[in-house]
């Protein structure tokens, strides 16, 4: 095969400059990995989640009761817009097993019997119970791994205050719980907190539920209005103790997948273009370089007879190529960095398959806007090919133009020589400078808007576990209990101190927005649970009024001083409009506050509590837990410790991953940047530099020069780092903020540092892969050529 | 004469290897120079003149042999110690001037006087070769002699003991290179550096001292002028 000459050179300068070449295809394929790994990853994860919400007939609204009649079924289903509805026993139940010493839950959701409803089971394992069993069960996949149980085990469970030896017949996973999270935890933590699925008839039985259900959901027809329904139902389930029906959209499960996909939407958005931008920019500066080093040659092969198109052409093949390269190894990260996010969604949701979609068209997309990045950084640079006449080509390029500048500069801060050599380079060139220094300021910026999240993640839980939430344990009751069962508690063996607090499913409004949601009152100077102001002062709950949280006030548009109405959804349902108080910190769910004793004065009740914060004497909590556990009234028991343990480990399990990934992607870039600024700067003035050398500058003086010239480009990256870091990180704050959660934005000086470390690192490491081309300049050749 | 010897050479040879081939560039010089002596070596290309000067200049390494400036040999100098002797003793000329085109004529004088242990101030280097009204003007505002010019008054800024000069009217026409010889031989006389002029032009034997005459890698011709001219009254 003959190679066009032209061919071969490009080949020939590929291999000769590899090094700045695999600096730029790196920064492509880290765009091109991304790019695909976001793309991927959502277009993944949304898929399985549809498929399996289809295949599995996920219902569309959710209703709990406290005991409604199986005739009100009827009426639901009658609702217009409802295509199916099943009304389901769902209570919750406490682990009993041998061994394990810390509080465990179960859910029990009944199962229809007839292999039909909705939230369709997907056997993993065994069997479905039979219908008329009053034992068999099935179990939820993660649970059943986490105590490596399987069909023919038994289950000790607490059911209404009975304990019950149930027969696991099988394990399934739901589409209900693809993130299963127990009553009052943060994370997922499957040993703790396992579904069980039983027929109905057994439920029934074992929660005093004969003919009547606790929980239904209804699948609505396309294009029906859920709030309309939701409404309607609403209504309905009232008199029964209904707390008020959610859409899809507020279902726990759902709604945490959504945040993740939300946050790989945001991912996709931010990373990739910032990676083909500093590729874009890097292209041309090389690239110009390269035109302007073969001049004469440029202008040899036009008076020779190639066309200016031929020409232009060569230089724009030389970056297809080094588009390719970079393409092809994004593509490879990007596909196996995809794997290995499947595999951490397959840790953190339940899914019994992960559609891995490899989508032609995410890596179709990718190489076009790879190509177009780098072809359309090459464009600008190749127009001086074209414009070039062959006899002015063939000709010396005219001297750089150089102008004293900054005078008043200069005389309020004197430099050597050399450094004025630094900073008229640098001017010079302002566009490459300018993309230099944004290119690094990138690699600052990635690094900012990635690691202040950990930060804000400590200060969440120093705010939650250590300033508000403050108690060791909390047991939850059934239903409100008397203000007497806390003299009952106080007596059980560890109980240091016991404070009551009262729990009330309330629906709040002002103007046209409302939230549901539950208030707690909590007596004046509680000391296990506390209200602290956005200064972290604490807030004493108000006699009459609320507090809310600000991520409540935010969702209602209130401020303190303004009214809202408070439509309470147990009880006797009272309607009262009540003042704000005042704003509250709180980073999980929505939350409203009020004094005990107001809020059961509010519902005209006398003095309940649905549950108590308590303190523990550490050498006892297993005698603690074992006799809340045995209290009949105790629906669930929380343990601070351990659920703060189990979000430790799954940061911990996390942290070191991103940080890699994040650590990896900055250095891509500040690597790519410098080497080709050093390289470039080094090829203009290698000639200055080594008649510096011949006038008596040490290597190391002529070093300095370059170094200089780099040490601006990369200081004033820093700042700008991050300012676009903390940019970055505020509009993440905002995008990922939901009802669920809210991140608080806590941009320590450490970030910064820890950023800039990195990339200043980065920096040393690739200017000292250029210190050796430094040592080695050529005096005696510089001396005999003209430039 | 009876100044002190500045250089002293003996049996100075270089020899390049380039894979298997090997090139003489010097076979064995002996020489000796002396304090303020102006010095011409001519010879055609290739004759090792450059070589010589080069190794002198503390730029390139002799295969073997010795030279010596003053008390220091410089063919036992390792890299650090010919850059410290570069910058304290030699002032370089050449023929393409090498100024850093970001600099003005007074700033790339001072990238030396800043580095340099007993200098004239820059405005004093640059009125010893006529150039103070241009010193703030760029290389690429000058004409190739004031470039030259500027390129001496960095070099002798620094009071050097030794002005070593490679085809410094190389490229420049005669009118432009006589002025420039002009300045070499005023500073010669200013500074009292012992100054080596390589060139091909025989015509600028006339104003030297002593000629020396390179062929081959070796000193073929040895003369002394007994009287020298004065840059001005030479012509080619």
């Amino acid at each position: 095969m003959v190679i066009a000459p032209l061919r071969r050179k490009v080949l020939r300068d590929l291999v000769r400059l590899w090094a700045q070449v695999l600096a730029i295809a790196l920064v492509l394929a880290a765009g091109v990995a991304t790019l695909i790994l976001g793309n991927g990853a959502y277009s993944s994860l949304y898929e399985t989640r549809s498929k399996y919400y289809e295949d599995n007939r996920f219902a569309d609204v959710f209703a709990d009761v406290t005991r409604a009649p199986r005739a009100l079924l009827a009426e639901i289903e009658e609702i217009e817009g409802v295509l199916d509805a099943e009304a389901r026993i769902v209570k919750l139940g406490l682990l009993d097993i041998d061994g394990m010493k810390e509080p465990g839950s179960v859910l029990f959701v009944s199962l229809p019997g007839n292999g039909a409803g909705l939230n369709q089971l997907y056997l993993r394992l065994g069997r479905l119970p039979d219908a008329q069993s009053a034992k068999e069960v099935v179990v939820a996949d993660g649970f059943a791994k986490a105590h490596n149980l399987g069909p023919g085990d038994t289950l000790p469970v607490l059911m209404n205050g009975q304990r019950r030896e149930l027969q696991i017949t099988g394990v399934a996973l739901s589409p209900e719980f693809i993130y299963a999270l127990g009553p009052g935890q943060m994370m997922p933590d499957p040993r703790r907190f396992g579904i069980v699925w039983a027929p109905r008839a057994s439920l029934e039985a074992s929660f005093d539920l004969e003919g009547a259900f606790s929980n239904v959901v209804l699948k609505l027809a396309p294009g029906a209005n859920p709030d309309r329904v939701i409404e309607t139902l609403d209504r309905l389930t009232a008199p029964y103790g209904g707390v008020g029906a959610s859409p899809r959209k507020d279902q726990i499960s759902h709604a945490f997948l959504d945040a993740e996909l939300k946050q790989l939407s945001a991912m996709v958005k931010v990373l990739p273009p910032i990676f083909l931008l500093v590729a874009a920019m890097l292209v041309n500066m090389t690239l110009s370089r390269l035109i302007a080093l073969e001049r004469e040659q440029i202008g040899l092969l036009k008076a020779i007879g190639y066309s200016s198109r031929s020409i232009a052409q060569h230089y724009v093949e030389f970056v297809v190529v080094i588009a390719f390269v970079g393409i092809l190894i994004g593509m490879a990260a990007g596909t196996w960095l995809g794997t290995g996010m499947a595999q951490m969604y397959a840790r953190f949701f339940s899914f019994p398959y992960l559609v891995f979609t490899r989508d032609p068209q995410i890596y179709g997309l990718a190489a076009v806007i790879t190509l177009a990045s780098a072809i359309g950084g090459a464009l600008y640079a190749v127009r001086t090919v074209l414009r070039l006449p062959p006899a002015v080509a063939m000709a010396p390029p005219a001297p750089a133009v150089y102008r004293q500048r900054m005078g008043w500069f200069r005389r309020l801060l004197p430099m050597p020589q050399t450094g004025v050599m630094v900073a008229r380079h640098l001017f010079r060139w302002p566009f490459r400078t300018a993309s230099s220094t944004i290119g690094v300021a990138m690699a600052v910026a990635i690094l900012v808007a990635s690691l202040w999240s950990f930060g804000s993640i400590n200060y969440m839980i120093d705010i939650t576990f250590f300033r508000t939430e403050r108690h060791d344990a909390q047991v939850v009751f059934g239903a409100p209990e008397p203000y007497r069962t806390l003299f009952a508690v106080r007596q059980m063996p560890g109980v240091l101190v016991a404070e009551p607090f009262r729990s009330v499913s309330a629906k709040i409004s002002h103007q046209n927005l409302s939230k549901k949601l539950a208030i707690v009152g909590r007596p004046a100077g509680s000391e296990l649970s506390r209200v602290l102001d956005a200064d972290l002062r604490l807030m004493e709950p108000p006699a009459a009024g609320l507090i809310l949280t600000e991520a409540l006030a935010d969702a209602l548009g209130v401020r303190p001083g303004d009214l809202v109405t408070v439509e309470v959804l147990e009880g006797a349902r009272p309607t009262v409009t009540l003042p704000v108080n005042g704003v509250s910190l709180g980073y999980v769910g929505l939350g409203a506050a009020m004094e005990i004793g107001a809020l059961n004065r509010l519902m005209g009740e006398s003095a309940l509590v649905s549950g108590l914060n308590l303190k523990i004497d550490k050498a006892q909590d297993a005698a603690f837990y074992a006799a809340a556990k045995a209290a009949p009234k105790t629906e669930h028991i929380t343990v601070t410790a351990l659920m703060l343990g189990r979000f430790k480990e799954t940061l911990a399990e996390n942290i070191t991953v991103m940080i890699t990934v994040y650590v990896s992607l900055a250095t891509i870039i500040a690597v790519g940047v410098v080497y080709n600024f050093s390289r470039i700067a080094l090829s203009e003035q290698g000639r200055e530099l080594a008649s510096l050398r011949v006038l008596g500058f040490t290597n190391r003086e002529v070093a300095g020069v370059l170094f200089g010239e780099l040490a601006v480009v990369v200081l004033l990256a820093q700042p700008i780092g991050w300012l676009i870091g903390y940019g970055i990180g505020l509009a993440m704050v905002a995008a990922f903020s939901s009802d669920l959660y809210r991140v608080p934005f806590v941009m320590g000086r450490d970030v910064y540092a820890t950023a800039s470390l990195v990339v200043l690192a980065a920096a040393l490491v690739s200017a000292f892969a250029i210190r050796g081309r430094i040592n080695n300049l050529d005096m005696i050749e510089v001396l005999k050529t003209r430039e | 004469m009876t100044a002190e010897i500045v250089f002293r050479a003996k049996g100075l040879t270089k020899v390049y290897r380039n894979g298997a081939l090997e090139v003489h560039a010097l076979r064995g010089i002996d020489f000796q120079a002396r304090k303020g002596e102006f010095i011409v070596i001519l010879g055609p290309s290739g004759s090792g003149k450059s070589t010589f000067l080069n190794i002198v200049g503390g730029l390139d390494k002799a295969s073997a042999g010795e030279a010596w400036f003053e008390d220091h040999q410089l063919t036992a100098l390792d890299e650090k110690g010919l850059t410290q002797y570069r910058r304290d003793h030699v002032g370089f000329v050449f023929q393409f001037y090498n100024l850093v085109p970001s600099l003005t004529a007074r700033e790339n004088v001072q990238l030396v006087t800043e580095i340099a242990r007993k200098p004239m101030s820059a405005d004093e280097a640059l009125a010893l070769v006529g150039l103070s009204e241009r010193a703030d003007h760029f290389p690429a505002q000058l004409s190739g002699g004031e470039q030259q010019r500027v390129a001496i008054a960095r070099a002798i800024a620094k009071n050097p003991e030794v002005l070593l000069c490679d085809e410094p009217t190389g490229a420049l026409d005669s009118a432009t290179g006589i002025k420039v010889l002009e300045a070499l031989t005023q500073v010669n006389r200013a500074v009292g550096a012992t100054t080596l002029v390589i060139t091909h032009n025989a015509a600028i034997r006339d104003i030297a001292d002593r000629v020396i005459r390179f062929a081959d890698g070796r000193i073929v011709e040895e003369s002394v002028n007994a009287t020298k001219k004065a840059a001005a009254e030479v012509s080619w």
